[in-house]
């Protein structure tokens, strides 16, 4: 059988690829003081992907290689823009960060790149080891990115608590993988739906389920799994907190949700409540952790952890109630997409911020304000945007997962519900609470930073981009409707 | 198919001795207190589970195990630890107080993992695993069905490289760094 | 299995055994003349004509001394490490078939210890394995000298070995375009040698692949810890290196291990690039019993032809210092063996399927 590559199918891959290497080359012959070409080289990368991306989707075909294995359908092609505008995004915020605290800059860039290309894989993936590999390689470069800050000892923890907490998970995914493997002797997930449908429920296959959750509990840091988040999160530096927030995020969700609703609609009576009570504790623990934070990248990473709750509740209620899964899915792609462009809003606005207050403390964002309005109408935005209120994006992820709730209806789906409800009132407080301390509160000492000039261009054009999506999007829901139009052929073509 | 019937066959013999084995090396890997002594022991748990392969025909998978693990991994290991420490005695560092729970945890996985294994895979055997897989043959599949993974995996590793040097190598300070401008 | 084909595996191992152990008499002897020879001297002369026998008084005197055991050593690993630097050196040679098959009372007989279809691997496998004894040995006898000997054979041992597999690895794809499919089993690379290009150049993947060769060569010069590349056991800064607290016969054993390798290596060498036992056998003109030895012969000669080349560069050439050795490793011989293997697989993609533009 000949394996025919589809060029034009993966030329997103490619010019990733091609751009890492440009950036390996340009680290190795500039000299130190010119090292900022290789950020050029990757911000340009990642918009360059974008291009065969819109052709990819005018075209709109369903291309499938490697028996089935590598899929490139409207859906995948959703999410690979998701990543790549999220990348370019987080590179935005990237360059003066890393270029002024004078951190190791090629390599900074070749690393992110290379998870980037391991999100691209990842949305294509259809069979459990292009998937696996594809997840390695998203979170390979962060474990050594997490620790970029080499004189900090936070940040030394940082990396260290990811990697071993990361590895560990890898290792109970790969095992409940292999598992999976062994039973039904299927690596694509067709095959294996096919399979685990045919077949009765044993111990093995519920074990192997529930390691392939454990593992990705991980990725996403639902609880119980997030005990390496908020360190994490406040150690590294603060673009890839922003990404790990979102990209990694999102790359642990759709490999989940790809495995559960391609190769294991079979056996949702067991995969549903794990992830119902997934749902449901990391939205309370989340939030309740997050009221009682006084870093704001801790409140941030809290408030995550509670996000991706609010993320898997679609999910988890329709399979709990056996409903239909498919609207459960586009509703929690859409939540998704939201949350990436309003949390990177949020990351980037704290990079800018943090300029003036040189500190992480909420308490010492008091009255900024006063000094620079910008940033403080920015935090209003983006934190009024996370808590849900219209008419910012915020609000239509909520009314979204509401909607796919109600829909699927049934008790069990009633109470989480509930629970979701309560859990977006007690969000609303602590993420008020962070823009009454920029608005309202009087400012209790000098500000240490400097204010008057604005910040670098590069950090303003990646808060135009998020701060306009965030606004268009609340104003004409329909922008995100496409998505769920998209996230719908995965159940025609599967 | 009973115990007795079982242990009549001699390959049966081979896959116990190897997997008690395994289980040894395994449990002194964790419980050791030599540094040393637990990178070797981890060496014999490779080396047993290469065994395994071979007993399954596996030829071309066990002796890259040992080529890739035990002659260059654990090689790592071990010059890792001759150029940091080197001990020579006991390491109290290594013993941990907190032992009860792990070990109840472990032993609970444990039992849970056996069991589902048992009641899954417990009637198979050795023998119906089949035929050597030709070299040949996974070259062409890595090289073909599997060439996205196969050449995605390549970046992981690039990446793991650069980035694990530039953790690990010495910044230079400021004063260094001011020559190194100046030129 | 019959009791037959058991003694003939049996035979065929006892046969490798006694090759190696011959062997090693003869190299060692042969370096010491042969060094002597380029240093002017006479070298050994009194045992024996010749001083052949050298080596068997050198071998009885070792046995019989004693085998001291300091006593900070880690005494486990202490006694281990002298089989594990011998067990894989034989291991290698196992690989290696020697001579042409023959038949003997119907059962067709392979000069080799053991053909697997993965033989290649197994070298490779088993040639990471002898950094074991170093690293172990140097660990286990709880002295500074042997631990620093034992690091750095280490270092040089995983440096070398990866330009080793890369020169490998070329070999194994320009034979696969020689034959059937490729192959990792020296037998087959063997056969793949035999014959002649225009009448009278001989087969060999020494002309096509004589980068690969280089490369080669000197990484099994590295691999064995020769000079100049013994700065495992370098005297003015080690004493002796990672054998310092061994005396008696565990001290030999290192010796054998030694010498086993570079025998192994060199036969490894000869087998990759010179073809092995191929060679005229002149069938027609000579008894059919000379004609069975004469692969054999030319096999030998070729490993010999080899083995001469690592005792002339330890007469040659003055020992690398540290830093030259790993910048010669991973800035020299590991990018050379990458853009040879690139080189000539488009090389022989081009040969094999035509140029993409054509």
């Amino acid at each position: 059988m000949s394996w025919e590559v589809d060029y034009l199918a993966i030329a997103p891959e490619l010019i990733i690829i091609g751009s890492l290497f440009l950036v390996l080359g340009l680290d190795l012959t500039l000299p130190r003081l010119k090292k900022y070409w290789t950020a050029t080289a990757a911000v340009a990368g990642s918009a360059l992907a974008l291009i065969p991306l819109a052709f990819l989707a005018v075209e709109g075909e369903t291309i499938s290689m490697f028996d089935g294995s590598y899929v490139v359908d409207e859906f995948a092609l959703v999410l690979k823009g998701l990543f790549l505008v999220t990348a370019y995004i987080v590179f935005l915020m990237s360059v003066n960060y890393i270029e002024s605290e004078r951190y190791y800059q090629g390599e900074y860039y070749l690393l992110l790149l290379a998870s980037v290309l391991g999100s691209l894989v990842l949305a294509s993936a259809r069979d459990l080891i292009v998937l696996f590999i594809g997840i390695e390689l998203v979170t390979g470069p962060l474990y050594l990115l997490a620790g970029w800050r080499k004189g900090d000892v936070k940040s030394n923890e940082a990396s260290l608590k990811y990697f071993i907490l990361g590895v560990l998970s890898t290792a109970i995914l790969l095992y409940g993988m292999s598992v999976l493997y062994g039973l039904t002797g299927e690596i694509t997930f067709s095959g294996l739906a096919e399979a685990t449908a045919a077949m009765p429920n044993s111990p093995a296959l519920t074990m192997a389920v529930l390691f392939l959750i454990v593992g990705f509990g991980f990725k996403i840091s639902a609880v119980p799994f997030h005990f390496w988040a908020p360190d994490t999160y406040e150690g590294a530096p603060t673009p890839i907190t922003a990404y790990l927030s979102v990209n990694s995020k999102a790359a642990g969700f759709v490999a989940m949700l790809l495995v559960m609703y391609l190769a294991l609609p079979g056996v949702s009576d067991v995969w549903a409540p794990a992830l119902w009570a997934l749902a449901a504790l990391s939205m309370t623990i989340g939030n309740l952790s997050a009221l009682r934070q006084t870093n704001i990248v801790r409140l941030l990473a809290y408030s995550s952890i509670a996000q991706a709750g609010f993320m898997l509740v679609p999910f988890a209620a329709a399979a709990v109630a056996g409903a239909d899964l498919e609207e459960a899915f586009s509703a929690t792609v859409i939540y998704l997409v939201i949350y990436a462009v309003m949390n990177l809003g949020a990351f980037g606005v704290v990079i800018a911020g943090a300029r003036t207050t040189k500190s992480g403390e909420i308490s010492d964002w008091a009255g900024l304000s006063n000094v620079d309005s910008r940033a403080a109408v920015l935090v209003a935005v983006f934190f009024f945007s996370l808590a849900g209120i219209p008419p910012l994006a915020g609000w239509f992820a909520k009314f979204v997962m509401f909607r796919s709730v109600m829909i699927a209806g049934g008790a069990a789906t009633v109470v989480l519900a509930v629970v979701a409800a309560v859990n977006a009132v007690i969000a609303l407080y602590y993420y008020a609470k962070v823009v009454k301390s920029v608005w309202l509160d009087d400012a209790t000492r000098e500000f240490p930073g400097e204010f008057d000039e604005p910040p670098a261009g590069s950090l303003r054009l990646a808060l135009a981009i998020s701060v306009g999506l965030t606004v268009v999007v609340g104003f004409f829901p329909a922008l995100a409707t496409f998505v769920a139009d998209a996230s719908r052929v995965i159940a025609a073509g599967g | 198919m009973t115990f007795s019937d079982w242990i009549a066959e001699p390959v049966n013999w081979v896959f116990a001795a190897i997997g008690l084995a395994v289980l040894f090396s395994g449990f002194r890997v964790v419980t050791s207190k030599n540094v040393v002594h637990a990178a070797l022991y981890l060496v014999g748990a490779l080396a047993g589970t290469a065994g395994l392969f071979l007993l399954m025909s596996a030829e071309f998978v066990a002796w890259v195990l040992v080529l890739v693990y035990i002659g260059a991994v654990i090689v790592l290991f071990l010059f890792g630890i001759m150029i940091t420490r080197a001990p020579t005695g006991l390491d109290e560092s290594l013993s941990s107080d907190q032992t009860a729970m792990p070990a109840l945890l472990s032993a609970a996985v444990f039992v849970v993992m056996t069991w589902a294994s048992i009641d899954a895979f417990g009637t198979e055997l050795l023998a119906t695993v089949g035929e050597a897989t030709s070299t040949q043959v996974i070259g062409e599949s890595l090289l073909g069905r599997f060439v996205i993974p196969f050449e995605v995996v390549s970046f992981v590793l690039l990446a793991a490289l650069i980035g694990g040097i530039t953790i690990a190598r010495r910044d230079l300070t400021p004063v260094e760094e001011e020559e190194r401008m100046s030129v | 299995m019959s009791l037959a084909e058991f003694g003939i595996v049996f035979l065929r191992a006892l046969m490798v055994f006694g090759l190696l152990l011959v062997a090693t008499i003869v190299n060692i002897w042969a370096e010491r003349k042969i060094l002597a020879d380029m240093q002017a001297r006479i070298g050994p002369n009194r045992a024996g004509p010749f001083g052949i026998l050298q080596t068997v008084a050198d071998g009885l005197k070792l046995f019989f001394k004693e085998s001291i055991t300091p006593r900070k050593v880690e005494l486990g690993m202490y006694m281990l490490a002298p089989f594990l630097a011998v067990i894989p050196a034989f291991l290698i040679f196992m690989m290696v078939p020697f001579g042409r098959p023959f038949t003997i009372g119907g059962n067709e007989v392979a000069l080799v210890g053991a053909d697997l279809n993965i033989g290649l691997l197994f070298v490779l496998a088993m040639s990471s394995m002898a950094v074991y004894a170093v690293v172990l040995a140097g660990w286990s006898s709880g002295s500074k000298y042997p631990l620093l000997g034992g690091v750095r054979a280490t270092a040089q041992a995983i440096s070398y070995e990866a330009a080793m597999g890369l020169a490998m690895v070329a070999v194994v794809v320009y034979s696969a375009t020689q034959g059937d499919g490729g192959t990792l089993s020296l037998v087959e690379i063997v056969e793949r040698q035999n014959g002649t290009w225009a009448g009278f150049i001989p087969r060999w993947n020494l002309f096509p692949q004589v980068a690969a060769f280089v490369i080669f060569l000197l990484a099994i010069i590295a691999e064995t810890n020769r000079a100049p590349f013994d700065l495992v056991e370098a005297e003015q800064e080690l004493v002796g290196g990672f054998h310092t607290e061994y005396s008696g016969m565990r001290f030999a054993m290192f010796f054998l291990a030694e010498y086993i390798n570079i025998f192994s290596m060199s036969a490894i060498a000869a087998t990759l690039f010179l073809g092995g036992w191929s060679g005229p056998t002149f069938e027609d003109s000579v008894p059919a019993f000379i004609s069975a030895i004469l692969p054999t012969v030319w096999f030998l000669l070729k490993t010999y032809a080899i083995v001469f080349i690592f005792f002339w560069l330890r007469a040659t050439l003055p020992r690398l210092r540290y830093d030259q050795l790993m910048t010669l490793g991973w800035k020299g011989l590991i990018p050379a063996a990458v853009v040879w293997l690139i080189v000539s697989t488009i090389s022989m993609g081009f040969r094999q399927f035509g140029a993409p533009w054509g």
